[in-house]
């Protein structure tokens, strides 16, 4: 449905909890992420998603929603959501969410999003561009496609103008800037400045029984079994490792000059310059 | 019960983050400027960080002295003085406004104070007068409606920059330490000077300064408290001061450890890493061994003022262990990092000078031990 221009603005989040790359260790035997003891945080693109939407609802009249999908400790990044603003917090939380993949975590989203656009209007989806665990930049797109909207990706700025998204995407060397209508889902990878500190009254806030956080299960969502979670999945990791990588350690000889030409050659070669 | 998320927890997550993003990529340039750090400062103003401990109703974020404890731990890991300055900014500074205060000084003060436009300063100290307040000798007269208040503040930190001090008086010499009381009296009140700011070893960029006061008149409203109940008000919150001096100490104790934990993996000598030397590892068991303690001791004491108890000897006890362990910690991670650990691009330099700061206030060591053994019945 079309938005009306001027009208009240329906945003909801993404965000994502994440091991803390700041006290990421690997296990230097297998090569595997030793996630144990290892603090989870809000993934760092979802914070810029946050302050992106944030800065929406300052200047119009709007609404944030925060939503995650993970287990009950994940609450914890919509408890800062909050803090840093959001009006409402919503964790997708089911054992039979667990293990899914891009395309089972999209789908369940999406199936949430869809409840939350019947509960109040919904315009507008912001995810950031990468989750810095999964790597893998599908859960925008993917949930775009889900939802059937248009969807603008590598955002560092949004405007809402009337009844449409001005967005400017970040590209390598370039900048550009698109329009597209309303409902969207946009990826963020920047903010116009950095995401705010959570405010510490609202913190505490969001820690007592009244914050506006409400738990979601499957059947909240309507999503059948076989298609969320490790059912749903259409892949599989199978194993995660870090490639054993070797140094070369490569001579250079003659005269100065002639050094120093190789050196550039190799600099040019390694798209180093 | 609804599922919600841990306070203490998700603050020392964000307290954390604050000090790796914020503080320490600064924590040396504010430290060498040896200025108050303004910047910092508004920060955490604007994350409502002052307010932490006081009643939402009144404007804070309705914390307690847990909490409150715990974000002065994690700043103290970045930066002892900004740590000092905003544990000041939400207790000592404010808080006898904030209990005594009438309403045109809450619009006025306290409540800009929590938003960081307003600077308060605590000031007990004189010359004359340190550890034992019963010699305070500045003094407050009554003159018609109002209070004249005249004599000499030492040691007073943010004095240089504050807006409003907080000052320990004697209303009736006869009576001793029952005739002392708590005025406020703002800067820009006539007969208020700041000396210049004092050269100190450690926590360089908390300004600290002599305030003298020549018969500075102020409304009587603005004694804070019943008259002859100024050390009862103190001691009511005396134990959270402690508590607090404790907090900042261990916060610079990890920091210590840490930097020495981290550096022993990564240093060669004779052939090996020296976190192979048991002399090492011995320093390091030591230190974790008491920071642990430190940490029980601390929040075992911040759970029984938050029950609504005085833990007088506990918090004496933590403030005192804590101290000699951040000391201590300081001192052996200068040892583990060698020449390093003496110069003055790394930050384990600051420790050891930051560390020697929590020894005085909140009660010295000497009389801290006198007054343990005396509650303990010895
Ligand atoms: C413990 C664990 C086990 C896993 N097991 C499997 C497995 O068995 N098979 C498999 O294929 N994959 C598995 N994954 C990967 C998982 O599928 C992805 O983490 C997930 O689908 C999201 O993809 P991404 O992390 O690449 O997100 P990206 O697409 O990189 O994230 C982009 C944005 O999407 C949003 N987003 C992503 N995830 C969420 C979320 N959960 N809630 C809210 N917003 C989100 C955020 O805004 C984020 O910034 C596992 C991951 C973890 C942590
Ligand atoms: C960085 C810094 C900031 C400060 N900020 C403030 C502030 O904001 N406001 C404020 O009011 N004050 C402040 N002070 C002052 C601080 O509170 C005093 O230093 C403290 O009260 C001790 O007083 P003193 O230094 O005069 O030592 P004294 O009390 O004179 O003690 C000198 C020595 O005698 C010992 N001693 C004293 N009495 C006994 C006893 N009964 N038994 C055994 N030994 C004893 C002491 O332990 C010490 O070793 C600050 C001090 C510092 C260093």
């Amino acid at each position: 449905m079309a938005r009306e221009a001027g009208s009240f603005l329906g945003v909801a989040v993404l965000v994502k909890q994440v091991p803390d790359s700041a006290e990421i260790k690997m296990d230097p035997q297998t090569g595997t992420l030793l996630r144990e003891g290892v603090p989870a945080v809000m993934n760092p693109d979802d914070r810029l998603g946050l302050e992106t939407a944030l800065l929406l609802k300052d200047g119009l009249d709007a609404s944030v929603t925060a939503l995650s999908m993970g287990p009950p400790q994940a609450l914890d990044v919509l408890s800062e959501a909050l803090a840093m603003g959001a009006d409402r917090g919503v964790l997708l939380s089911d054992r039979n969410f667990a293990g899914a993949d891009t395309w089972a975590t999209s789908y369940t989203l999406g199936r949430a999003l869809e409840r939350l656009g019947q509960q109040e209007s919904l315009d507008l989806v912001v995810c950031g561009r990468q989750a810095s665990d999964g790597d893998t930049a599908q859960i925008g797109p993917q949930v775009a496609e889900h939802l059937g909207w248009p969807q603008v990706t590598y955002v560092e700025r949004l405007a809402v103008e009337e009844c449409e998204l001005r967005a400017w995407r970040r590209l390598p060397g370039l900048v550009q800037e698109v329009l597209c209508p309303l409902p969207a889902v946009v990826t963020v990878l920047a903010s116009p400045v950095a995401p705010r500190w959570p405010l510490l009254d609202r913190l505490l806030m969001a820690c007592r029984s009244e914050a506006p956080l409400e738990v979601w299960d499957a059947a909240d969502i309507a999503a059948p079994a076989a298609s969320t979670g490790l059912k749903g999945s259409l892949t599989r990791v199978v194993r995660t490792f870090s490639p054993k990588s070797g140094r070369v350690t490569s001579w250079l000889e003659g005269s100065a000059g002639e050094q120093a030409q190789a050196l550039i050659n190799e600099l040019r070669n390694h798209k180093l310059i | 019960m609804a599922l919600r998320s841990d306070p203490e927890k998700l603050l020392r997550q964000v307290m954390a983050r604050f000090v790796r993003e914020e503080v320490a990529p600064v924590a040396r340039q504010v430290d060498e400027s040896g200025h108050f750090p303004r910047e910092l400062f508004h920060k955490l103003a604007r994350m409502h960080a002052f307010g932490l401990r006081y009643p939402v109703k009144n404007g804070g974020a309705g914390g307690n002295a847990t909490l409150y404890c715990i974000m002065c731990e994690e700043l103290a890991q970045g930066l002892m003085s900004l740590a000092a300055i905003a544990a000041k900014q939400c207790l000592m500074a404010t808080n006898f406004l904030h209990r005594f205060g009438d309403q045109e000084m809450r619009e006025r003060y306290f409540l800009p104070a929590l938003r960081g436009e307003l600077v308060g300063s605590f000031c007990l100290t004189e010359p004359e007068a340190g550890g034992d307040l019963g010699r305070v000798s500045t003094t407050a007269v009554r003159d018609g409606q109002d209070w004249l208040v005249s004599g000499m503040k030492t040691w007073i930190t943010n004095a240089p920059v504050a807006d409003f001090f907080t000052v320990l008086c004697q209303t009736d010499a006869d009576k001793s330490i029952r005739g002392l009381n708590f005025f406020f009296v703002p800067r820009d009140t006539p007969g208020v000077s700041v000396s210049p700011g004092f050269h100190t070893l450690g926590t360089r960029s908390t300004e600290i300064s002599e305030v003298a006061f020549s018969d500075c008149r102020i409304p009587g409203r603005y004694m804070l408290g019943q008259e002859g109940k100024g050390l009862g008000a103190l001691l009511a919150i005396l134990a959270e001061i402690r508590a607090m001096t404790a907090a900042l100490a261990l916060g610079l104790a990890k920091a210590a450890y840490q930097a020495g934990f981290q550096y022993a993996r990564e240093r060669s000598a004779f052939g090996k890493t020296i976190n192979h030397y048991q002399l090492i590892q011995a320093k390091i068991a030591n230190l974790a061994t008491e920071i642990w303690a430190a940490e029980l001791m601390l929040y075992d004491t911040t759970r029984k003022i938050d029950a609504g108890q005085r833990p007088s000897k506990e918090s004496m006890m933590v403030k005192y262990y804590a101290t000699e362990v951040a000391c201590r910690a300081a001192d052996e991670a200068t040892r583990i990092l060698g020449a390093y650990g003496y110069s003055m691009e790394y930050p384990v330099q600051r420790y050891f000078r930051d560390a020697r700061f929590l020894l005085y206030g909140g009660g010295t060591h000497e009389v801290l031990q006198t007054n343990i053994a005396r509650e303990l019945g010895f």
